[in-house]
C-alpha cells in the first residue's frame, strides 16, 4: 500500500535525522518495528463479522453511511466502519454491547412501524433514511452509532475501520511519523520571535 | 535498567505510592541522598518506544490511564444527587503506568506567578470558598522551578513575557519551532497590544541529557512520546533513582491500605501484586504521590479505629477542595493550511489576563494559548458538537481540520468544599475496593472567567484574520485531568492536611506530595508546580530522615 510505504520511508528518514543529531538515540528500532507490524496487520482488509448479525450490520452500515456519506470522496462505508463497530462491540467496548443490541432493536421496530414492508433500513431510499434519522438522532442508538462511526472512521486502520486511510485522507491528515518546519502556510518565512516583535 | 530489588521482609526507609510527576522526582531525591526506596505503581511499566499513535487506545480505552471498566467512577454535581456511573470516559483521568501523568500530559510548563501564593491576602476572602494563601511563597519555590527546568528539561525563552516571575537561570533549551497557530496568535495578539511569548514546554527542542529532540510527530497530547523528547519521570528521574542501587520501582502494585501502628505511626503499605495477591511492604516512612484523586482515596480507604474518618483526616479536608482548572476555547478557521496536527500542541502563550481584576466583577484569571487540540478522532467527535453532527454538511466541516486552530483558555478554579472525592458507598473496582465518587460543580466565578477569556481569545483570532470564529459554549465540567487541592498544604492542622514540608499534620512519618498539595489552582498547567514541590519535598524529607525525624 502506497501510504504505508510512504509512512515507512518517512519514518526511516526521521530515524536517520535523529541518529545524526541525538547524543543517545533511543528506541527507534522498536518504533520502526511497531509501525511495520501495524501496517502489515491492516493490509488484510477483512470483511467478516464476528459479533453482529448480518441484518444488524446492514442497518448499522446504512446509518453510518448517512453520518459520513459517500460523495465525490469515500465515506463511512468505504472506510469499513461497520467492521470496526463489529470488532469494538465484541471486544474492547463489550461493556456497551448488550445495551446497544437492545437499542438497535428499538430502532428497527421504529422504522418497521413506519415502513412495514421494508426489508431493512438500507432498503429505504436515502430521503426516507434521512427523514427517519432526523427523528431519532438524539436516541441512545443513534448517539452510540454516531460515536462508533467516528471512532471507526478516523482511528488507526488496525482496528478494522479507516481502510486505506480514507478517514485521514478526507480531513487532510498526513500519516507520517515525523515532520519538520515549516508545518503550514503561516509559519513559512517566520523571522524569529525577537525579529517578529520588532516588525509588528 | 531497573536497580536493586528489596524483599518484603526488608524495612526500607521509604515507600512511595505512585511513580508519576511527583513520585518519580521524590524517589530520585531520596535515593540520591542515600535512602532506600520502594516505589509502588498501580499500572504497568511500558516501553514508550514500542507504542504508536494509537488515539483510540490512549484516549478511549484507557491505554495508559485509568479505564472505566477496571477503575470505575461515579459523578454527580451536588451532594443531594445520585452519582452516576461513568460508562465511557472517567470523570477523573490520570496516568496509570510507571511515569503516571507525565506520560500523557501536553507538557505545558509555566511556573506559577508570585501572586498565586498570596492571592487571598491581596484580594480578601471569597465567601463560600476555601480561598487561602499558601504556606510557602514563590521565592521559596523558585530554586525548585529552576531545578525542574534543568533536571527534567524545559524549552523556552526567558524574559520573553513581561509578566514572568523572577528567575535565577534561563531555560536550558531554546523554544520549539513556532507553528502556524503560534504565528497567527502572535499577529492577532500584538495588534491588540497584548504580549504573546514562546511556550515553555517540557519537550526537547534539541538533544538533552541523553534524550533525542522532538520530531514533531504531533501526538504529545494524551499519549507517551516514542522518541522520549517529551520528558516523563519514566525516562528522566526514575532511571536516575534506579541507578543509585537504592531504589526499586515495583509496577502493577496497587496499594489498598496504609498500615498504622498502635502509636499512630505508619509502618508500611498493603498492596495487590500483579496476581492480585495481597502483600505488605514495610517502611520507616511513607510518601503518597498517587495524584489528587487516588491520594485522598487511599487515605480514606485507610480508615481504622484510630483514624475512623480516614488517615491524616482530623481536619476533615482529605478529598475536599477538588479543583480542575476551568477551561474554554475559541475556534478560528483560516484561509490557508495551518496543519496543526503536526508538532507539539502549543508554541505561543500569553499571560496578559493572568491576574484577577476586581473591575471584571468576578474572581479569576488565566492564560491563553494557541493550539489545534484534538487529533483526528477527537476532532471529528468535537466537530459534531459544534455544528451539524452528521450528513454532507458535517462531512464538509470535517475537512476544515488543517485550516483550524483554537485559542484555549486555562483558568482558575476556586477551592469549594462541596467539590470533592469520596468513596462510593455502592460501587467497587475490579479489585473489590471502593470506587471514587466525584462531586463537582464549577464555581460561578470560574465559569465567568472562562467566558471572559474565551472572548479575549476570539478577539485574537479575529485580529489574526480568521475567516470564521466560533465560541464553544462554556458549560460546567464533568471530567478533568487536573486533580488538585484534595490534601491541601497549610500551617494550621484544622484547615489543612499537610504542613509546608508535605508532612501530614496527624501522622509524623506520613508525607503527601502531588496535585493534592496545591492550595489554589493556579491558571492551569499544574505539572510544573507539582514537580517543583516534589523536588523541594524530596530535599526536606531526606533531611528529616537523616536527622532521625521520620
Amino acid at each position: 500500500m502506497d501510504s504505508a510505504n510512504l509512512s515507512r520511508r518517512s519514518l526511516l528518514q526521521a530515524i536517520a535525522a535523529v541518529m545524526a543529531t541525538a547524543t543517545a538515540p533511543v528506541g527507534w528500532a522498536q518504533v520502526a518495528l511497531a509501525f511495520d507490524q501495524a501496517h502489515a496487520a491492516h493490509g488484510s482488509g477483512e470483511r467478516r463479522l464476528s459479533w453482529l448479525k448480518e441484518t444488524e450490520a446492514a442497518d448499522i452500515e446504512a446509518v453510518a453511511a448517512q453520518i459520513i456519506p459517500t460523495d465525490d470522496s469515500p465515506g463511512a462505508q468505504e472506510a469499513g466502519v461497520v467492521y470496526f463497530i463489529d470488532r469494538a462491540l465484541g471486544t474492547f467496548f463489550s461493556q456497551l454491547a448488550s445495551d446497544y443490541r437492545a437499542q438497535l432493536a428499538v430502532f428497527r421496530a421504529g422504522y418497521l412501524a413506519r415502513y412495514p414492508t421494508a426489508r431493512s433500513f438500507a432498503s429505504l431510499t436515502s430521503e426516507q433514511q434521512v427523514e427517519l434519522l432526523k427523528r431519532v438522532d438524539h436516541t441512545p442508538f443513534f448517539t452510540t452509532t454516531h460515536l462508533l462511526t467516528l471512532l471507526g472512521m478516523f482511528t488507526l486502520p488496525v482496528y478494522g475501520g479507516n481502510r486505506d486511510n480514507v478517514g485521514w485522507k478526507l480531513i487532510g491528515f498526513e500519516d507520517t511519523h515525523a515532520f519538520y518546519p515549516p508545518f503550514g502556510y503561516y509559519d513559512r518565512d517566520y523571522p524569529g520571535f525577537i525579529e517578529s516583535a520588532r516588525i509588528k | 535498567m531497573s536497580g536493586r530489588t528489596f524483599r518484603e521482609s526488608d524495612t526500607v526507609d521509604f515507600v512511595i505510592v505512585g511513580s508519576g510527576a511527583a513520585g518519580g522526582v521524590v524517589a530520585r531525591e531520596l535515593a540520591q541522598r542515600g535512602l532506600t526506596v520502594v516505589v509502588l505503581e498501580q499500572g504497568p511499566r511500558i516501553a514508550p518506544q514500542a507504542r504508536m499513535h494509537d488515539e483510540l487506545k490512549d484516549w478511549y480505552l484507557g491505554g495508559i490511564t485509568n479505564d472505566v471498566v477496571k477503575n470505575p467512577q461515579t459523578f454527580r454535581n451536588a451532594a443531594d444527587k445520585d452519582a452516576e456511573l461513568q460508562k465511557f470516559k472517567p470523570a477523573l483521568w490520570y496516568g496509570r503506568a510507571v511515569g503516571g501523568g507525565s506520560l500523557h500530559y501536553t507538557a505545558n510548563f509555566w511556573r506559577l506567578h508570585e501572586i498565586d501564593f498570596v492571592e487571598r491576602s491581596a484580594l480578601g476572602a471569597i465567601p463560600g470558598t476555601g480561598f487561602a494563601d499558601w504556606p510557602i511563597t514563590y521565592a521559596d519555590l523558585e530554586p525548585y522551578y529552576t531545578k525542574v527546568e534543568w533536571e527534567i528539561g524545559v524549552s523556552g525563552l526567558a524574559g520573553a513575557s513581561p509578566f514572568d516571575p523572577p528567575r535565577t537561570r534561563p531555560y536550558p533549551m531554546p523554544p520549539l519551532p513556532v507553528k502556524s497557530s503560534g504565528v497567527l496568535f502572535e499577529r492577532g495578539a500584538r495588534k491588540l497590544g497584548l504580549h504573546p511569548f514562546p511556550a515553555p514546554m517540557a519537550i526537547n527542542s534539541q538533544p538533552y541529557r541523553g534524550r533525542a529532540s522532538c520530531v514533531h510527530c504531533g501526538f504529545c497530547h494524551g499519549l507517551p512520546c516514542e522518541v522520549l523528547a517529551k520528558a516523563s519521570t519514566l525516562t528522566t528521574v526514575i532511571p536516575e533513582a534506579e541507578a543509585t542501587g537504592r531504589c526499586e520501582v515495583r509496577a502493577e502494585s496497587y496499594v489498598c491500605r496504609i498500615e498504622v501502628s498502635k502509636q499512630g505511626r505508619v509502618t508500611g503499605v498493603s498492596y495487590f501484586d500483579r496476581e492480585r495477591r495481597e502483600r505488605l511492604q514495610r517502611a520507616r516512612a511513607v510518601v503518597v504521590s498517587a495524584n489528587g484523586a487516588e491520594t485522598p482515596r487511599l487515605l480514606l480507604m485507610s480508615a481504622s479505629s484510630q483514624f475512623p474518618d480516614g488517615l491524616a483526616n482530623s481536619s476533615g479536608l482529605v478529598g475536599k477542595y477538588l479543583m480542575f482548572n476551568c477551561v474554554s476555547r475559541a475556534v478560528g478557521v483560516f484561509e490557508h493550511e495551518l496543519n496543526e496536527y503536526k508538532s507539539v500542541q502549543v508554541t505561543r502563550v500569553l499571560h496578559d489576563f493572568y491576574d484577577s481584576d476586581p473591575k471584571r466583577g468576578f474572581y479569576g484569571g488565566g492564560g491563553l494559548d494557541a493550539r489545534l487540540g484534538p487529533q483526528p478522532t477527537t476532532w471529528a467527535i468535537r466537530t459534531a458538537t459544534e455544528g451539524p453532527a452528521w450528513g454532507s454538511a458535517f462531512k464538509e466541516r470535517l475537512k476544515e481540520f488543517p485550516r483550524t486552530m483554537q485559542v484555549a483558555a486555562h483558568c482558575t478554579s476556586l477551592a469549594v468544599e462541596s467539590n470533592n472525592i469520596t468513596l462510593d458507598p455502592n460501587l467497587k473496582d475490579a479489585w473489590g475496593l471502593p470506587a471514587i465518587r466525584v462531586t463537582y460543580k464549577d464555581h460561578p466565578d470560574d465559569l465567568s472567567t472562562a467566558r471572559f477569556l474565551q472572548d479575549r481569545g476570539a478577539e485574537v483570532l479575529e485580529a489574526a484574520g480568521a475567516l470564521r470564529v466560533t465560541k464553544a459554549p462554556v458549560t460546567e465540567q464533568t471530567s478533568s485531568v487536573h486533580l488538585l487541592g484534595t490534601c491541601r498544604m497549610g500551617n494550621q492542622p484544622k484547615t489543612s492536611v499537610i504542613d509546608r514540608f508535605h508532612r501530614s499534620h496527624d501522622v509524623p512519618n506520613l508525607f503527601i506530595c502531588d496535585g493534592s498539595s496545591l492550595v489554589t489552582s493556579g491558571r492551569g498547567q499544574p505539572t510544573m508546580t507539582i514537580q517543583a514541590l516534589a523536588f523541594r519535598a524530596g530535599e526536606h524529607i531526606a533531611a528529616f530522615a537523616r536527622r532521625g525525624e521520620i
